[in-house]
Order: structure tokens, then C-alpha cells, then sequence
């Protein structure tokens, strides 16, 4: 029995893991953007993106732009195969 | 750990309306600095026009603007390339880039032959029908991608339109376009930005 994945289940995780899920496969995504679409501080956000990246669900980019520091985070693999399941997980809940 | 219904529903809905909202403003910065791009060239082609047209009838707007065009043609693939630079080449991308330049083949193929059929008009009828044409693409891709490339069209579209309705001179015609038409493609692309 498929059990919660409450590393992805925390409403802030949760909203990353969306937001990341919607881009195509290897695209990346603003520390900017991304903290504006989750509605989190830069704090919150950051202690996430390391809580999801340590599962292996992220991986974080650091480089410049335009001369100026840049961070961007994407989904890896395993990460799009886990937040599938756990919208599976949810959609089983309803359907059971 | 387990959820009611209820919870699951909750958690189904927010991931859709992160998942839509993501996804719009993706579409948005992508589409930023085409828009700006072309804005600039509007800003050119009309203040050219203009320019040329001071002292009567030119012929030399028809070269001028194709040759604009071609720069932005060449802009655009430039921006498509550093855009998708890193990443895995694949058949959708490919795919995209060729719909996208297929589509401004699509237009031009569509002004000619709708001029050709229309037949000779007076410069600022002229003028005014390609920008109006471009903003109705603009509009319904709103209607499809987000509701800020609609108001882009209603946008360019309203100010054509007073500017001809208004200005009844083809170049100030043409200076209103570079600065409002123009400037209104740029001021959109800078809104795409923003989250």
C-alpha cells in the first residue's frame, strides 16, 4: 500500500514541486520566480529547496547572469517519478 | 500518516493552480523578449516611415521594412537559440522552433497575399492593417496562453486605431506607431517579465 510522501506533502514543498512540475523536462527555474510563486520568504524557500534536493527531488545551479549571481533550481528525474506517484497516492485517496 | 478526502481534494487543487500559474508565467518570460525585440523594430520601421515620407511618396518603405523584418527574423532565432541553450536537444524542441518560424512565414505569406487582393490603398490604411493583424494574433494567443498577451492585443489594437482615426496623416501616423505601437510591444515585453 502506496504510503505518504511527506517530504513532497509540506504545503511550501508541495508548491515547489508543482510549480517545477509544470516546466518542461530539464528546464530550470529562478530562485526569484520561484519564491515569488510559492509566496515564501527567501529563508523559507531556501531550507526547502535543501530539504528537496537532499532527497534527490532537486537539483540547485549556481552561476551568473549578466554579471550577477543567479541561482535556478530544476527537477531531476527522480523527482518528477515521486511527485507523480504521490499525485497518484492523492488521486487514489479520492478514488478509493 | 493518512489523508481524508477532503485533505487529498485540498492538495489535487493547489498543485493544479501551481502547476497553471508556473506555467503561464514560463510562457511569459519566454515570450518577453520577442516582444521587445519587435517593438524596437516597430520603433525603427515607423519612425523611418516617417522619416521617408516627409517630403511626399516613398517607394523605398517596402525595402526598408522586408529588410527589417529579416532582422527580426534573425533576432528571434538568435533569442530562441540562447533560450534553449543547455538544453537536451529533442524532437519537441525542434519541433517548436519550426512551428514558431513557420508562423511568420504564415503572417508574411498572409499580408502578401492580403494586399494582393485588397489591392492599392492609401499608405496609412496600409499602415494601420499590419499592426492591427499582429495584435489580433497577440489577442487570441491570450485567449489560449494568459491573459496579459490579450491585453497586449487590445492593447496595440486601440492605439492603432485612434492613432488612424485621429492623426489622419500617414506620418504622424507613423511617428504615433514607432512611439505608442513600438513602445507599447516593449513596455508589454517588460510585463511579461515579471512574475
Amino acid at each position: 500500500m502506496a504510503e505518504l510522501n511527506t517530504i513532497i506533502h509540506q504545503p511550501v514543498r508541495l508548491k515547489i514541486m508543482s510549480a517545477l512540475k509544470a516546466l518542461p523536462p530539464a528546464e530550470m527555474l529562478e530562485f526569484v520566480r520561484l519564491r515569488k510563486l510559492v509566496d515564501a520568504t527567501e529563508g523559507n524557500l531556501g531550507a526547502h529547496i535543501q530539504t528537496l534536493e537532499e532527497a534527490g527531488y532537486v537539483a540547485v545551479e549556481k552561476d551568473f547572469a549578466d554579471n550577477r549571481p543567479r541561482t535556478r533550481v530544476r527537477l531531476t528525474r527522480d523527482g518528477r517519478r515521486a511527485f507523480e506517484d504521490y499525485v497518484a497516492f492523492l488521486r487514489g485517496i479520492l478514488e478509493a | 500518516m493518512t489523508l481524508s478526502p477532503s485533505q487529498a481534494s485540498e492538495s489535487l487543487k493547489d498543485i493544479e493552480a501551481t502547476e497553471r500559474r508556473s506555467a503561464q508565467v514560463f510562457s511569459y518570460a519566454k515570450s518577453s523578449p520577442y516582444f521587445i525585440l519587435w517593438g524596437v523594430i516597430w520603433m525603427a520601421g515607423y519612425a523611418a516611415s516617417g522619416a521617408m515620407s516627409a517630403d511626399g511618396p516613398t517607394h523605398f518603405a517596402g525595402p526598408m521594412w522586408s529588410a527589417l523584418d529579416v532582422v527580426g527574423i534573425a533576432g528571434s532565432a538568435v533569442i530562441g537559440y540562447r533560450q534553449n541553450r543547455g538544453q537536451p536537444a529533442d524532437a519537441e524542441g525542434r519541433r517548436t522552433g519550426m512551428r514558431y518560424f513557420a508562423s511568420i512565414g504564415v503572417v508574411v505569406l498572409f499580408f502578401i497575399a492580403a494586399m494582393s487582393v485588397i489591392g492599392p490603398i492609401a499608405p496609412i490604411r496600409q499602415a494601420a492593417f499590419f499592426p492591427l493583424v499582429i495584435a489580433m494574433f497577440y489577442a487570441i494567443m491570450g485567449l489560449w496562453r494568459g491573459t496579459r498577451f490579450l491585453l497586449a492585443g487590445v492593447a496595440v489594437t486601440l492605439l492603432t486605431l485612434f492613432g488612424f482615426f485621429w492623426l489622419r496623416d500617414f506620418t504622424l501616423f507613423c511617428y504615433w506607431m514607432a512611439a505608442v505601437g513600438g513602445g507599447a510591444l516593449v513596455l508589454a515585453g517588460l510585463w511579461l517579465r515579471k512574475v
